[in-house]
């Protein structure tokens, strides 16, 4: 007997087949009587053409599809396992996904003592590939001040372009807005990380398609690196976004797109239609899925709220996301009269970040 | 009148059989030998062929159990929407996400509910207020049918299964938090046949009564949350966000409801065909969830076909970054382990496993189980799968 998966069952099945119809056609007006004899000549010649018709159609997708690969395995006569084997044996050759560059004191005025640290660290994302040079703030007293097991909330300061994140000008600002809200008392202790918003162009914390893959590292690898080194809270309420100028594109899409891993987002109001610098899609293709999912209007307005607290900060435009948004989604937006943008942002995220009753 | 049962069935076989008989009596009006005579009796054949291939086609439904209802076959369901960019998508769930619309015991769900609607599973060790009922849950095990409403995408996975080991009711477990083992059929198909065709719940506890595997929890999920499409467990630009459903939302789930494990190191996937591809690419974008994965007959590349449409936005490098070749050849590998299972003369996926494995570079793992010979189907799997559940027990560390 031919295989069940061989062409030769399926050509022997349509020359049956068709030998079968043939004769039944030609042959049909000597059935044609009104015996009982006849009739069910006539049903027993019926079922043999339709019979070999069917069987010829379940030949042709058990072979497309490979389901049963022979007789014996139709009918389940195949028994036992198979052998086991280590193909790629994985070394856990585990290079530090954070490293510490170089740790100087954060002074500000009307202080004798230092109000924490500032940190220049390299981040290199496991999963993404992506390294990343970038600072971190602790706060006075870290890692023992809070005392038991107690962990840090982590805000993530992203600014748009890799040239003011590496130039320690914009960081120690930073980094001295926080230690001045910490020394008054209207911060709690926290950590705060400073990033660019990709490694080298402004990549809109998007991952490309098949290129740099931002969003990957930030909602991954970045969590796993800060993890790996600081006394840092690892549940989403523990962490938040801050976006600095056009950094607020990435800190928006971050907080939209991986709300399980941040819960809240303050950021430069605007309108968000489209990723800063290269990383956006060509004019015609905005209107292309991947196009629209880049506009953060329209992911507001089209994915399921998500639980997350934004805070739109300065006097830009940002009625549409105030418009849209609804409950379990928080949208507020200051224009602050005296305070700077940053001292204002880091009071809020302080304040929503590990919340009592919070999300 | 339901898709699947008998009623159905002997209604489709009736009409073929009535078709049959039609043919049969108009047999003697159609015998001279004219054009229009043969071809009456060529139109007769082949309409009474088409009913009769209906038929076999609602008994292999019945007996496959590729849909389970008219509603999924035709995709009248309330999830169809996958790329259609201008509807808006349900609101997310609330803190529910979560609920059990059914129980029974044993290792196979037969319908109706042993356990009250709200009775709660968080802690092992506990009959959820039913203490008669600890006896039958403590040697048999109890299967659940669940909703699973996503809490980010807002997608629902109904008719899903958990299977509870009989050990999560013994007093001895009662601090115990299990790992979890996420276990996704093919396409088209119904959790349903994990137990009814595969015997993974039965398997598995005969493995743990053997002392042979951990007691686990086993999540029993279809990966098409939008059937009739086949959704690949893939984030659809601007549409359902499939793959973050089963990677965030489902643990997330899970873990709120029962005393499963959170870390990393204690949940696993294990799945056939497009569940083999689903279960390797949660681990594979999802390593801190998932730490193990098991392919049982699965494909590693982003597909597409008339089932799927495009999934990806008609963007070639987006379809690439779900081609789980390309990421291991393009980006680094993520730190799991894989088992990919196959045979050696068979199975058409063999190539491609091979293929796969051969990628396969640190800090990921690969292993490979092959049978020496055997198809595409439940026969194969089923004898693929006590090996795997001792492989993936050894993975999921204590």
């Amino acid at each position: 007997m031919p295989g069940l998966t061989s062409a030769a069952l399926v050509w022997d099945l349509a020359v049956l087949a068709a030998a079968l119809l043939g004769m039944l056609l030609t042959g049909w007006p000597r059935l044609a009587g009104s015996g009982l004899s006849q009739v069910v000549r006539r049903v027993i010649a019926l079922c043999l053409v339709e019979a070999s018709l069917l069987g010829l159609v379940i030949a042709v997708v058990n072979r497309a599809g490979g389901f049963y690969s022979s007789w014996s395995d139709l009918l389940g006569r195949y028994t036992g396992g198979g052998t086991l084997r280590s193909v790629a044996e994985g070394t856990s050759g585990n290079s530090a996904a954070l490293t510490v560059l170089s740790s100087a004191p954060v002074s500000i005025p009307g202080s004798v003592h230092p109000v924490g640290t500032l940190q220049t660290v390299a981040i290199a994302g496991q999963l993404s590939g992506l390294s990343f040079r970038g600072h971190v703030y602790l706060p006075p007293g870290y890692p023992q001040a809070l005392g038991g097991h107690a962990r840090y909330p982590v805000i993530v300061a992203i600014s748009g372009s890799p040239a003011t994140t590496e130039a320690p000008g914009a960081a120690v600002r930073l980094a001295v807005a926080a230690a001045q809200q910490i020394a008054s008392g209207r911060l709690r202790p926290l950590i705060v990380v400073m990033l660019p918003a990709g490694p080298g162009a402004d990549l809109g914390c998007l991952n490309l398609p098949a290129g740099p893959q931002a969003a990957l590292f930030f909602s991954q690898d970045l969590p796993a690196a800060i993890a790996s080194r600081y006394l840092a809270g690892t549940g989403r309420n523990d962490w938040g976004l801050l976006g600095v100028a056009s950094g607020g594109y990435c800190a928006l899409h971050l907080v939209l797109t991986s709300a399980p891993v941040f819960s809240a987002a303050a950021v430069p109001a605007g309108s968000y239609t489209r990723p800063p610098g290269s990383a956006g899609p060509p004019a015609g293709s905005r209107d292309s899925p991947l196009g629209l999912q880049d506009n953060l209007a329209w992911l507001v307005g089209h994915q399921p709220m998500q639980p997350i607290s934004v805070l739109f900060t300065g006097t830009g435009q940002a009625r549409s996301f105030l418009s849209i948004a609804r409950s379990p989604m928080q949208v507020t937006a200051e224009a602050p009269a005296s305070a700077p943008p940053s001292a204002l942002a880091l009071d809020w995220l302080g304040r929503v970040l590990s919340a009592p009753g919070g999300r | 009148m339901g898709l699947t049962g008998w009623p159905f069935l002997w209604l489709t076989i009736a009409v073929a059989a009535g078709s049959l008989g039609c043919t049969v009596w108009l047999w003697p009006r159609l015998a001279r030998q004219r054009a229009a005579h043969i071809a009456s009796r060529l139109g007769l054949i082949l309409l009474s062929q088409a009913l009769l291939i209906a038929a076999s086609a609602v008994y292999a439904n019945d007996t496959f159990g590729f849909f389970g209802s008219w509603s999924v076959l035709l995709g009248t369901g309330p999830q169809q929407r996958i790329a259609t960019p201008s509807s808006v998508i349900a609101p997310a769930a609330n803190a529910t996400s979560l609920t059990v619309t059914g129980s029974s015991f044993g290792t196979m769900f037969r319908g109706g509910a042993v356990f009250p609607p709200d009775a709660s599973f968080r802690l092992a060790g506990v009959t959820p207020g039913r203490p008669e009922l600890e006896t039958r849950a403590s040697t048999a095990g109890v299967v659940l049918r669940v909703t699973i409403h996503g809490e980010y995408t807002g997608i629902v996975g109904a008719d899903d299964y958990v299977f509870l080991p009989p050990q999560y009711f013994q007093p001895s477990y009662r601090w115990t938090r299990f790992p979890v083992i996420l276990t996704f059929t093919g396409y088209p198909n119904d959790p349903l046949n994990l137990m009814r065709l595969l015997n993974l719940p039965a398997i598995a506890a005969r493995l743990g009564a053997a002392g042979r595997i951990r007691p686990a929890i086993y999540v029993m999920v279809n990966p098409s949350v939008a059937l009739p499409r086949d959704t690949e467990c893939t984030n659809v630009p601007a549409g359902l966000q499939v793959a973050t459903f089963f990677g965030t939302d489902v643990p997330l789930a899970v873990e709120r409801t029962f005393a499963a494990r959170t870390s990393g190191s204690g949940w696993a996937a294990i799945g056939y065909s497009t569940g083999a591809y689903c279960a390797v690419k949660m681990a594979m974008l999802y390593p801190r969830q998932f730490t193990a994965a098991v392919s049982l007959s699965g494909y590693y590349v982003a597909d597409m076909d008339r089932t799927t449409g495009d999934l990806y936005g008609g963007s070639l490098g987006y379809r690439l970054e779900n081609d789980l070749d390309w990421r291991l050849t393009h980006l680094p590998a993520p730190p799991v382990s894989v088992l990919v299972a196959s045979s050696a003369s068979g199975e058409k996926s063999l190539p491609n496993t091979l293929g796969f494995l051969r990628l396969v570079k640190p800090p990921m793992r690969g292993y490979a189980l092959i049978l020496p010979r055997g198809g595409h189907n439940y026969y194969t799997w089923r004898r693929e799968l006590p090996q795997s559940l001792e492989w993936l027990s050894r993975r999921l560390a204590r």
